[in-house]
């Protein structure tokens, strides 16, 4: 009997003609591309795209500097004293980011200390393409902090 | 085609040809070259020629604090960066003494089971469009983009994903990840049937896999060939089983093996793990205990001086182990990576002899290579 | 200015050796002016269809829902710097495309799209009613395969060379099983004219795919392999041999033998649709119940056949993966040309039989 199946399966090409069936059935399915200039598609809330800068919330630890695994953030600061309060206080002379080498790995965002953080990744950015890489990728503290916003995941949305 | 043995040689001067397959050829999967004497179609010899994608990573990882070369690794294997990153956090762990948390733990297992489907999803996709099958590398992807959607919800990335730390997770589950990832898992069988259905009895899929680079176990064993090409060769040996690491001695799976050693078997092989991973992921996200998720420890990790550790996961494509050695300082003194797909690419030469270009196509998908990870 | 060529050209156009000089000419440059359309449009079939298959979309942005992308394809394509290789054999390179492209092209002037005019001054769905038709197409769709030997050949790439050789072997042992597989049909209906045959299905009231299922699978199948689609697309076999024989092709040369391709497709399954499937007869011709399909005229029945075959080539490139070179030959000698020979002699008994009958 399976001598007779397996004789039957060879030469009514079985086989193939299930192939073609899950084929046929794709074709009337609903299809999966996302029309990209037209529609969009929202990342997720802990996306990690452009950064975005609070300057005032800095502390000028410099500990993102630090831990940026290639060196691809510059701060510059100094000391000033505040005329309104008369006390002596770090002001940002400098925040770059050298995005062209950024591999967003989000480890400037997890070493701020502050909270909630001043530099953060999480602005759902990533149509970061240019035309020219040397200048429109290296972000300045003013561009960093004008950065279109977008809310940063709160610790009450984590299961 | 033949003529070209010695007799050919000295009646017609016929010669075998030289043919640089790659490193620019659709099939090699990244800028991998093979230099290859064919006779006629037959390959007399192959001889695989890497270093391409050089970046000198391992340098890095001296250059950098351990937490910092966690995105590095993401790019050795990087259609599986979940799966670099357990095996270097744990060698890290093992290194400077932590003790993870169960929660972390399961999380870890459920983002490597995750990746290992994934990793399969894109070899699936490649291996059948090099044998001519265009269509399930479409279906793959189609499923692989959830999965990547997973990765993005957790962690925010979805390829170089830097999803695990020394010591811990770096992030808990966002809302509502359990359930979406519950869904994709459940669903997920039908998938890997729908896949099956296009190849798995299809007659001209089983001529081109089927008895093709067959790759004995005591070969297999001696060319330090690990993952599911070992265990297509009827090796039974998978780390997970074998050495349990992070959650895996708590959750049942099974390990598929067969007996041929060939093309067709390690195909079988990789789709049966497929569901088996997904079975993993279930318990997992079933068991998924609470608690913290991440260990108490220093900012700065310091190994101690002269401490060295190996450290070996079951990745994707097989053993993926970091080799590290401390000097007491908070950077690795030396780094060294056990590449899956170099070790399974020494094997290629060995099972092309004597086949055709054709079969050397679906040799190269089916060692599984990532370029990332050979050339480091 | 003088308008005596008007008058002049008036008076040609009524003279009878005109009609019988540019008429067939004037016929033939708008039928493959059809076809090139025909084919433009295919390609891009084609390529929406692939895109259903594999739940996505396909080119859809040129124009509305991308029909003019073949438009554009063609404009690009003919815009293209024609390179040639530098070792490349000049002669050869140049003249492969053409030799993919031209019978192919010329097989069209012996097929019939519809019938016979039945009355005086109704259109003529042929070009030419040749009465070795079937010999011709034959011989002409074997020419197509040199091109492409040639174009491997004078590429100067292994690969491409690589990509001719598969194909020399495929022609070989493909080109006989394909011939063989029409001699059945051939004999049912006692004439090498196409419109013979057709004419012969309808005397028998029946398609020939009926009596002559295996003929017909064999045709089909020796039929894929020779326009070099999918499961047997080894000569351009894009993952091993990088497109084969014409790797190094580009601009308006690649196009040709795309074009060949493509109309090679056309042939193949206008043949086989004509041979095979009653060409431009309805379903059943002999059943008088279903009469009222005559309504729809008999071109539209044999284009409505040729898409569905058209639509099965694109749904095996969809499905299928690919042979290897010997399991290729070892499919054409060990199966296909047994098989046919088999058929070729129950046909030709059960014919000798059935006339010498009561």
């Amino acid at each position: 009997m399976s001598a007779l199946k397996r004789f039957l399966d060879k030469i009514l090409l079985l086989d193939l003609f299930a192939g073609l069936a899950i084929t046929g059935r794709h074709l009337f399915r609903r299809k999966v591309t996302i029309q990209y200039p037209e529609e969009r598609l929202e990342p997720a809330d802990r996306f990690r795209g452009m950064f975005r800068l609070d300057a005032e919330r800095c502390i000028k630890c410099t500990l993102c500097a630090r831990d940026c695994p290639i060196d691809i953030i510059y701060i510059d600061w100094h000391q000033e004293t505040n005329p309104e309060t008369g006390k002596k206080e770090k002001v940002l002379d400098r925040f770059d980011i050298d995005i062209q080498r950024c591999m967003f790995c989000g480890l400037c965002e997890e070493a701020c200390p502050t909270e909630p953080k001043s530099i953060w990744l999480t602005t759902k950015t990533y149509e970061l393409a240019s035309y020219d890489r040397w200048r429109n990728l290296y972000v300045t503290m003013e561009q960093l902090e004008s950065w279109r916003v977008r809310p940063k995941y709160t610790d009450e949305e984590v299961a | 085609m033949s003529g070209a043995g010695p007799a050919g040689e000295a009646l017609f001067g016929l010669r075998e040809m030289e043919l640089n397959f790659g490193p620019q050829h659709p099939a090699t999967h990244g800028v991998m070259r093979l230099k290859l004497k064919v006779d006629g179609e037959r390959i007399v010899d192959c001889y695989p020629i890497i270093g391409y994608l050089h970046r000198g990573t391992e340098k890095l990882f001296e250059l950098h604090p351990f937490f910092q070369n966690v995105p590095h690794t993401d790019r050795l294997d990087y259609v599986a960066a979940a799966t670099n990153n357990l095996a270097y956090v744990g060698a890290v762990e093992k290194l400077v003494g932590l003790e993870v948390p169960p929660r972390a733990r399961y999380i870890r297992v459920i983002l490597a089971e995750l990746q290992r489907i994934s990793s399969h999803l894109v070899w699936l996709a490649t291996h059948a469009i090099d044998i001519g099958a265009m269509t399930p590398f479409f279906y793959c992807f189609r499923e692989r983009e959830v999965i990547l959607d997973l990765f993005e919800q957790y962690c925010g990335a979805r390829l170089t994903l830097n999803c695990m730390r020394p010591g811990g997770q770096p992030y808990d589950l966002p809302q509502g990840w359990v359930d979406r990832c519950g869904e994709f898992v459940a669903d997920f069988p039908a998938k890997v049937a729908e896949y099956e259905g296009l190849l798995t009895e299809n007659r001209i899929w089983k001529r081109r896999t089927v008895g093709v680079g067959v790759l004995p176990p005591e070969t297999a064993i001696a060319y330090g060939v690990t993952g599911p090409m070992l265990r297509g060769s009827g090796v039974a040996w998978d780390l997970r089983k074998a050495m349990p690491y992070e959650a895996y001695g708590e959750v049942e799976f099974d390990v598929p093996v067969y007996a041929n050693g060939d093309t067709y078997d390690r195909y079988l092989v990789r789709m049966e793990e497929m569901r088996q991973s997904a079975r993993i992921v279930r318990q997992c996200l079933e068991r998924l205990p609470g608690g913290p998720i991440m260990a108490k420890r220093p900012r700065v990790l310091k190994a101690a001086a002269e401490a060295e550790v190996y450290h070996a996961v079951e990745g994707p494509k097989g053993e993926l182990g970091f080799y590290i050695v401390g000097d007491g300082g908070p950077n690795p003194y030396r780094c060294h990576v056990r590449p899956t797909s170099f070790m399974n690419l020494q094997a290629l030469p060995e099972m092309a002899r004597g086949a055709l270009i054709s079969d050397l196509v679906a040799l190269i998908g089916t060692v599984d290579i990532v370029l990332g990870e050979i050339d480091r | 200015m003088s308008w005596s060529w008007l008058d002049w050209l008036r008076e040609a156009v009524g003279q009878p050796q005109f009609t019988l000089l540019f008429a067939p000419a004037a016929k033939f440059l708008v039928a493959i002016f059809a076809i090139f359309l025909l084919i433009a449009y295919l390609v891009f079939a084609e390529r929406r269809l692939l895109g259903f298959l594999q739940v996505r979309l396909g080119p859809n942005r040129v124009g509305p829902w991308g029909l003019l992308q073949p438009i554009a394809d063609i404009l690009k394509l003919l815009v293209k710097e024609d390179t040639i290789p530098n070792r490349a054999v000049r002669w050869a390179y140049l003249l492969a495309p053409c030799l993919v492209v031209a019978p192919a092209l010329v097989i069209f002037s012996v097929v019939p799209f519809g019938p016979s005019p039945t009355a005086p001054g109704a259109p003529r769905w042929y070009v030419t009613d040749l009465n070795a038709a079937l010999v011709f197409v034959v011989a002409l769709a074997s020419l197509g395969i040199y091109g492409i030997i040639l174009g491997g050949w004078a590429s100067n790439n292994k690969f491409s060379l690589l990509g001719g050789l598969r194909s020399a072997a495929q022609m070989v042992s493909y080109e006989v099983p394909q011939g063989l597989a029409l001699v059945g049909p051939l004999m049912l209906a006692g004439s090498l004219s196409l419109v013979g045959i057709v004419e012969g299905q309808a005397r028998l009231g029946l398609w020939f795919a009926v009596p002559q299922i295996v003929a017909f699978f064999v045709y089909f199948v020796a039929g894929v392999a020779e326009t070099n689609r999918n499961p047997f697309d080894l000569p351009e076999a894009e993952s091993e041999l990088v497109a084969g024989f014409h790797t190094e092709y580009s601009g308006v040369r690649f196009a040709l033998f795309f074009l060949g391709e493509y109309a090679n497709m056309i042939v193949i399954s206008a043949i086989a649709v004509t041979v095979f499937l009653g060409g431009w007869l309805r379903p059943f011709p002999s059943v008088e119940a279903l009469a009222f399909l005559d309504l729809v005229p008999g071109v539209a029945w044999f284009f409505l056949k040729v898409f569905a075959f058209l639509f099965l080539f694109i749904w095996f490139r969809g499905t299928f993966p690919r042979f290897r070179f010997d399991q290729l030959m070892d499919l054409g000698w060990k199966w296909l040309i047994p098989l046919s020979l088999a058929n070729v002699l129950v046909t030709g008994l059960v014919v000798v039989l059935v006339d010498r009958g009561p």
